[in-house]
C-alpha cells in the first residue's frame, strides 16, 4: 500500500519536473502548481460524514440531514482552506550548502508571506534526496506579511556533491483532513566534505614545505606587542591597564600577518588510504581557519593558493568534496 | 496529526466537548453510561492533571468488554438510536480514558460530531439545533488547536478561525439540504423509530392509564381545518376503539369488521388535515366521525378507526374528511352484537345486578342511557386524578364504593352497565377538545386532552356516543383536577381571562414552532417540487432537483472560493487608500511605478520630473492625498471627492505628448 503510494508520488514528481521545467528562486507557488488529497482522517471523515447521511436520511430527519450537510460543507471549506494555505506563498532557497560526511546538512529556505494571513504549519521537504531519508521535513508558520527561515537538516551519510532538484513544500492545516502540497524544481548543490579525522600534526606537513616569507605587515588582527602612543592612533588600541598603571600611554601594536602559512598538502599523507588522506585534509583546513592562519591546500591536478577567511574555508571545503580518487592515484 | 503526547489542557477541551455532545442525550440513553463516560473523563483528567498516562490496557480492556456487555443485555441490540447512541457514548467514554496521543483524540472528536447527530435524530427543536452547531464549533476549534504543531494560534484565534469556517460552510449546507433528494421510506426499519417520543394513548385501557397522559403537555397532534370548524361539543378525535374487558381491562380486537354496519354521513363534511406527532401505534386520530381520508396503505375499519399498515413512526400529515352526523345503515349482525355484549363472568356482580334491575324500571334504551347519566349526575360521583386504586372488580368498587375516577373510569363503568342491561356498548379512546391559534391558524391537541367515552347502540340510529364523564356535576370535579389543569393551561396558550398579552405571546411562539415544524421539519419530496416550482422550473421533477442542487453547490462553490481568496489578497481597508492605490496601478501601468519607499510627495516629485505633462494632475492629486492622510481634515466627503478626481485622472501614454 505504501510502496503504491511511494510509486505513485514519485510519478507525480516526476511528471511536474518534465511539465513545468526549472522555477526561477524566490518561486511563487500559483494555484495550478498545488496539489490536494484528503489524508486518512479526512478519510475517516468522509466515512463519519456518510453515515451520518444515511442516519438522517434513514430517520427521516431534517435536522439530522442539515447536522450532516454542514459537516460535509465544513469539511469542504477546511479543504479549500488547506489549498489556500500555500496558495500565493513565496519561497527561496539557498542555492549551495555545505556539510560534512556523516552528519547533518543545514539547507536554508526562506517563505516570504504577502498576504494578509497567516500560515500554519508550512512544511518542507526534500523528497528522494537520501535514500531512505524521504521524511525529511520541517515545518514552521508565517505570520502574514512577513517571512520565515526554515532549515531542513539533511543527512548525509557519504562524501560527494548532492544534487537537489526538487523540493515539496506541503501542508495539512487547518483540520488535518486534507494535505496540500507543491513541487518547486530548483538545483540546489549540497557540497558534503569528508568527515573531519585523523591525527598528523599539521606543523610537520606545514615544516615539510615551510618556505613562505615572515612579514610584519602592520593590521590589526594580531596582538604583536607595544609601543608608544602618538596622536591619530585609534583609541581602541589603547593599552589601557598600562596607563592606570601610571606608565607612559602606550598602544598595542598590530601586525597583520604575524604566522607561518601552511600548506595543506595531499602528497605529504602518501601513507594513508585516499579517503583517509581527504579526511586529514579537512580535519586540517578546519583547524588553521580556527586558529585564523593563512594556508592553502594541494590536491593531486589542484592547487589552492594561500588565503583565509570563510569564502576560502569553503572553497577548500567544495574542492575536498568534489574531488575524485584516482584508482591508481 | 503528529504522535505526540497530549497536554492537560487539550485533554479538558476534548473532555469538555465530549460532555456537551452527550447533554442532549441524558434522556435518551440509559444513565449508568452517562456514568461510565463521565467517571472514564473524570480518572483521565485527574490521571492527567498529575502527569499520568492512561491506565494499563488490561484494566481499560476489562471495562470495555464490561460495559459493552451490560448494553447488550440491557438493548440486546445495537440497532435504533438508544443502543447505538449508548453505544457510541460507551465508546467515546472509553476512548476518553485511554487518550495518549492527537490521534486518539482526532478519533475522540469524530465520536464527538456523530453524537451531535444523533442528538438530531431524535430531537426536533430549534434551540437543539443551534446548540449542537454550537458543539460542532467548540469541537472544531478543539480540532485546530489539535493538529496545528506548537507553537499555533491560541484558543480565542482558534475558535475565531473555526468560527468562520462554520459561516463560510453554511450556505453551502443550506444549497444542499434544500435541494438533495430526499427518499420518502426508510432503507431499513429501525426498532425503536418512536420509543423516545411520548406513547400516548395505547391499544387497552385500565384504569388510571389515561390518568398519567392528563398532565402532560406534550403536543399529540395539530389540526388545521379547511373552511369550518366543529362546534366545541363535537371536538371529539377519535382513536382506537375498546370491545374485549376482562372485568378490569377494556382491550383492542383484530376481528374481522366485514360485516359492520355501514356509516351515511348526514349534515356538513369538515375537510382538515392532522399533522401527526410520531406514537408506536398504527392508528391515525380522526375527527368523529372518519368518512376519507387521502392516505395511501392506511384503511378504515369498521369500526370508523383509521388505520396505518406500520406504525406512525416519523411526523405525517394527513388529510381526512369527517361528518359529525349521521346514522348507521342496517342492524348489527348478530355475531357483533354478542361481542359487543360480552362481559367476563362472575365479574362485577354488583353492577351487573344494579344494570338490570335499572333496565327493568326503563326498559326502553334511550331512557335507559339517559338515567344512569342523571344518576351518574345527582349521585355523589367525584372526577378526580387520584382515585383510589381499584382490586379486580374494578366497576363493582368504583360505582359503589369509591365513587371517584377519571374519564377511563367512567367510560369503563358505563359500558359495563350497558352490555349488563343488553345495549351493545363499546369504549372510544381519543383526545377531545383543542385549543385554537389565531397565527397558526390551527388546533392543538395535547396530551392532556386524552379521553375516553362510549358509543352505544341504540336502534335506528346506530352508534351513539355518549360521554359519561361530561354528566359529572362541575361541582364535583376534584380541585386538585382543576388545578392541575390550570396548571397545564397556565403552561399552555389556553389561559385566557387575566393575563391577555401572556396568552398572545405563547401564541405568537406557537405558531413560530409551527412554522418551524411546516417548513424545517416537514420538508419533503412535496415541498421540493413546490420549490422548484416557485424558481420558476417548468414540471418540477426528481432529475431536475438534483440538476438545481448541481446549479446551487457550483454558485456555492464558487462564493466560497472567491471568499477564501478574497481574505488572501492584502486588505486596504479606508477608502483612501483604495484610492491612492488605484492611482498609483494607472501610474504603474503607464510605466511609472511607486517605489515601496517612496511617500507621496516625492513619487509626484519624480513623476513630474520624468513626465512633465502629468505633473498638472498628479502633483495636487498627491498633496490632496498627503492632506487628507496626515493633515486635520478628514472629511468623507473630501476621501470621497479624492476618489472620483482619481477615478477621473486617466493618465496618457508617453508617446502621446
Amino acid at each position: 500500500m505504501s510502496g503504491l503510494r511511494h510509486a505513485a508520488a514519485r510519478t507525480l514528481r516526476a511528471w511536474a519536473a518534465r511539465r513545468f521545467g526549472i522555477d526561477a528562486l524566490p518561486h511563487t507557488i500559483s494555484r495550478r502548481r498545488i496539489y490536494i488529497l484528503p489524508s486518512a482522517y479526512g478519510i475517516a471523515l468522509a466515512g463519519i460524514i456518510i453515515a451520518m447521511l444515511l442516519a438522517a436520511l434513514n430517520y427521516g430527519s431534517n435536522l439530522g440531514l442539515a447536522f450532516a450537510f454542514l459537516m460535509a460543507s465544513i469539511a469542504l471549506v477546511g479543504m479549500h482552506h488547506c489549498h489556500r494555505n500555500l496558495l500565493g506563498l513565496k519561497v527561496d532557497a539557498q542555492r549551495e550548502v555545505d556539510g560534512f560526511a556523516g552528519d547533518l546538512a543545514a539547507m536554508q529556505f526562506v517563505l516570504r508571506n504577502e498576504s494578509g494571513l497567516d500560515r500554519w504549519d508550512v512544511e518542507i521537504r526534500c523528497p528522494g534526496t537520501v535514500t531512505g531519508a524521504g521524511k525529511v521535513a520541517t515545518s514552521a508558520a508565517v505570520a502574514a506579511r512577513a517571512q520565515q527561515q526554515l532549515k531542513l537538516a539533511i543527512p548525509t551519510p557519504r562524501r560527494g556533491i548532492t544534487r537537489v532538484t526538487q523540493f515539496e513544500l506541503c501542508t495539512r492545516y487547518p483540520f488535518g483532513w486534507f494535505r496540500a502540497w507543491s513541487y518547486v524544481h530548483a538545483p540546489l548543490t549540497i557540497y558534503v566534505a569528508p568527515h573531519p579525522h585523523g591525527e598528523r600534526p599539521l606543523s610537520a606537513a606545514g615544516a615539510a614545505h615551510g618556505a613562505a616569507a615572515i612579514a610584519d605587515i602592520p593590521g590589526d588582527e594580531d596582538f604583536a606587542g607595544l609601543r608608544t602612543y602618538a596622536p591619530g592612533i585609534p583609541l581602541k588600541h589603547m593599552a589601557w591597564k598600562v596607563l592606570a598603571r601610571g606608565r607612559e600611554a602606550a598602544v598595542r601594536n598590530y601586525s597583520s600577518i604575524v604566522a607561518q602559512p601552511e600548506w595543506l598538502d595531499w602528497f605529504a599523507l602518501e601513507d594513508l588510504e585516499p579517503e583517509a588522506r581527504l579526511s586529514q585534509l579537512c580535519r586540517w583546513v578546519l583547524d588553521v581557519d580556527a586558529a585564523g592562519r593563512p594556508y592553502g591546500m594541494r590536491l593531486p591536478g589542484l592547487q589552492l593558493e594561500i588565503g583565509r577567511g570563510a569564502a576560502h574555508r569553503s572553497a577548500c571545503l567544495r574542492a575536498l568534496a568534489s574531488f575524485t580518487v584516482e584508482a591508481d592515484a | 496529526m503528529s504522535a505526540g503526547r497530549i497536554a492537560y489542557e487539550r485533554l479538558l477541551w476534548i473532555s469538555g466537548c465530549l460532555v456537551l455532545a452527550l447533554v442532549p442525550h441524558i434522556r435518551l440513553i440509559p444513565i449508568w453510561v452517562l456514568g461510565i463516560c463521565v467517571a472514564a473523563g473524570a480518572i483521565r483528567l485527574a490521571l492527567g492533571a498529575r502527569g499520568h498516562d492512561a491506565p494499563p490496557r488490561i484494566l481499560r480492556m476489562l471495562i470495555a468488554c464490561l460495559a459493552i456487555a451490560l448494553l447488550f443485555v440491557r438493548f440486546h441490540t445495537f440497532n435504533g438510536i438508544s443502543a447505538g447512541t449508548s453505544l457510541l457514548a460507551l465508546m467515546a467514554g472509553l476512548k476518553l480514558l485511554e487518550t495518549r496521543t492527537t490521534r486518539d483524540v482526532c478519533v475522540l472528536i469524530l465520536i464527538v460530531y456523530f453524537l451531535s447527530l444523533s442528538a438530531l435524530l431524535a430531537g426536533e427543536s430549534f434551540w437543539l439545533l443551534g446548540y449542537l452547531v454550537g458543539v460542532c464549533w467548540l469541537t472544531t476549534a478543539t480540532l485546530l488547536r489539535l493538529t496545528v504543531s506548537e507553537p499555533g494560534p491560541n484558543w480565542r484565534a482558534c475558535l475565531r478561525y473555526s468560527g468562520r469556517v462554520l459561516l463560510h460552510a453554511i450556505p453551502l449546507a443550506v444549497v444542499l439540504w434544500l435541494f438533495f433528494p430526499r427518499f420518502a421510506e426508510p432503507f431499513w426499519r429501525v426498532g425503536d423509530a418512536a420509543a423516545s417520543a411520548n406513547s400516548g394513548l395505547g391499544d387497552s385501557m385500565s384504569p388510571g392509564d389515561i390518568t398519567n397522559l392528563a398532565l402532560s403537555d406534550d403536543v399529540a397532534f395539530r389540526v388545521r381545518f379547511d373552511g369550518a370548524y366543529p362546534r366545541p361539543q363535537e371536538r371529539y378525535w377519535r382513536g382506537p376503539v375498546l370491545y374485549n374487558f376482562d372485568g378490569r381491562t377494556w382491550r383492542r380486537t383484530d376481528a374481522n369488521f366485514a360485516a359492520a354496519p355501514a356509516f351515511i354521513a348526514e349534515g356538513p363534511a369538515y375537510r382538515y388535515t392532522v399533522s401527526l406527532e410520531p406514537y408506536p401505534h398504527p392508528w391515525i386520530f380522526t375527527l368523529d366521525w372518519p368518512t376519507g381520508a387521502d392516505l395511501p396503505n392506511a384503511r378504515m375499519t369498521g369500526d370508523l378507526v383509521l388505520l396505518q399498515s406500520g406504525p406512525v413512526s416519523r411526523p405525517m400529515d394527513v388529510a381526512a374528511t369527517s361528518h359529525t352526523l349521521g346514522r348507521f345503515a342496517q342492524d348489527l349482525s348478530p355475531a357483533l352484537r354478542l361481542r359487543d355484549l360480552r362481559l367476563p363472568p362472575h365479574s362485577n356482580p354488583r353492577t351487573v345486578e344494579f344494570a338490570l334491575q335499572l333496565h327493568r324500571e326503563h326498559p326502553q334504551d334511550d331512557e335507559f342511557v339517559r338515567s344512569v347519566l342523571e344518576m351518574l349526575h345527582t349521585q355523589e360521583y367525584y372526577y378526580t386524578l387520584e382515585p383510589p386504586p381499584l382490586g379486580a372488580n374494578s366497576v363493582d368498587e368504583f360505582l359503589f364504593e369509591t365513587k371517584r375516577g377519571f374519564c377511563g373510569h367512567y367510560a369503563s363503568a358505563f359500558a359495563v352497565l350497558m352490555r349488563a342491561a343488553g345495549i351493545p356498548a363499546r369504549v372510544v379512546t381519543g383526545y377531545v377538545g383543542g385549543a385554537y391559534n389565531q397565527y397558526a391558524h390551527d388546533w392543538i391537541v395535547r396530551q392532556s386532552d386524552a379521553h375516553a367515552w362510549d358509543e352505544v347502540w341504540i336502534a335506528p340510529r346506530g352508534w351513539t356516543r355518549v360521554d359519561p364523564t361530561a354528566a359529572i356535576d362541575p361541582m364535583r370535579v376534584d380541585r386538585s383536577l382543576r388545578d392541575a389543569q390550570s396548571a397545564i393551561a397556565a403552561a399552555d396558550i389556553d389561559l385566557g381571562g387575566n393575563l391577555p398579552w401572556l396568552t398572545d405571546v405563547r401564541m405568537r411562539l406557537d405558531a413560530v414552532r409551527q412554522l418551524w415544524r411546516e417548513n424545517i421539519l416537514r420538508y419533503n419530496p412535496a415541498s421540493q417540487q413546490s420549490l422548484l416550482a416557485h424558481l420558476m422550473i417548468p414540471e418540477p421533477d426528481a432529475q431536475k432537483l438534483v440538476w438545481v442542487l448541481a446549479a446551487g453547490l457550483s454558485l456555492a462553490l464558487g462564493w466560497l472560493t472567491w471568499q477564501v481568496r478574497r481574505e488572501l489578497r492584502p486588505r486596504l481597508n479606508d477608502a483612501l487608500a483604495r484610492a491612492y492605490a488605484r492611482l498609483c496601478a494607472k501610474l504603474a501601468a503607464r510605466g511609472l511605478p511607486r517605489a515601496a519607499h517612496e511617500g507621496a510627495e516625492a513619487y509626484a516629485a519624480r513623476i513630474a520630473a520624468i513626465r512633465p505633462d502629468l505633473a498638472a494632475a498628479v502633483v495636487p492629486l498627491c498633496r490632496l492625498y498627503n492632506e487628507l492622510r496626515y493633515g486635520r481634515s478628514q472629511s468623507r466627503a473630501a476621501v470621497g471627492q479624492f476618489a472620483l478626481a482619481v477615478r477621473a485622472f486617466k493618465p496618457r501614454d508617453s508617446r502621446a505628448s
